[in-house]
């Protein structure tokens, strides 16, 4: 356990480092991927270059492993601290300013039936179905 | 779309402490920026400077261990935010860290949204920007 957390702890550091050093790589990706991405930073402005959008991509995955493994180990420590996946649904609501977070029972329902299809659902397939069963229902 | 989470001191010090009431819910939005990062979608959190200092908050010292693994970024006092922060001061009856939230709001690209135990006095500080508050 000392020996992932001390791994994840180095590729947080690593993050934090914010030089514009680069380094060539022999990473070899999909021909296809890679023209899916040039296509979107071309056509799609959707990043500065398809270098930039394949490092946001890395990072952000890479960020979601550390939060991931600081959250396990909290839950560990602190089993009463980890929400339910309603409380992360009405979470996830909240920060989109989503007027669902107010209809907490909506969301409830909504969590016990995609769980029951999709066992791993997270907090936005949560808020898809709710707004889906809300939609349904005008 | 992309989002900014900004951390008020409440927000910070709820997350410092376990036995919190309310830090179950507020490790739930952090945790839905994890689930969203996994996803590559655009969100970043962030903790203006001054805002660690009310909140106590010294990356240095053990008891902060969590929070500084939850890639919170700085949002620092720099000259130009802290002109923005200076004007929010000087016209709203604000503390210098929620100033400095306006200013942090203000000078945002994209969407934000702030986390806070004061949306009265975060909402004046933001204006004429709108963020999404969630009250705690």
């Amino acid at each position: 356990m000392a020996g992932k957390r001390d791994v994840v702890g180095r590729i947080s550091e690593f993050l934090d480092v914010s030089d514009d050093a680069t380094v060539g790589t022999s990473m070899r990706i999909p021909s296809a991927l890679r023209e899916a991405a040039a296509l979107a930073v071309s056509e799609l402005q959707v990043a500065s270059s398809t270098t930039a959008l394949t490092a946001d991509a890395l990072r952000s995955r890479l960020e979601a492993i550390v939060m991931e493994a600081a959250l396990a180990e909290h839950y560990a420590q602190h089993p009463e601290a980890r929400p339910s996946l309603v409380e992360l649904a009405i979470a996830a609501a909240e920060i989109d300013g989503n007027p669902l977070a107010a209809r907490p029972e909506l969301i409830e329902e909504a969590a016990r039936e995609i769980v029951e299809r999709h066992p791993d659902a997270d907090a936005d397939a949560v808020l898809i179905w709710a707004e889906a069963r809300a939609a349904a229902t005008v | 779309m992309k989002r900014l989470v900004v951390l008020d001191s409440e927000a910070v010090y709820t997350l410092m402490t376990p036995a919190h009431p309310k830090h179950r819910k507020v490790v739930a939005h952090l945790g839905v920026v994890a689930q969203r990062k996994r996803k590559a979608q655009e969100i970043e959190v962030v903790v203006p400077t001054s805002v660690r200092v009310e909140a106590c908050w010294d990356r240095r010292e053990s008891g902060a261990a969590f929070i500084n693994r939850m890639r919170i970024a700085d949002a620092p006092l720099i000259s130009a935010a802290a002109d923005h922060a200076a004007a929010i001061r000087a016209s709203l009856d604000v503390s210098v860290a929620d100033a400095h939230i306006g200013a942090t709001i203000r000078r945002a690209d994209g969407a934000v949204t702030v986390i806070t135990s004061d949306p009265d006095d975060i909402e004046a500080a933001a204006s004429p920007s709108r963020p999404t508050i969630i009250s705690i």
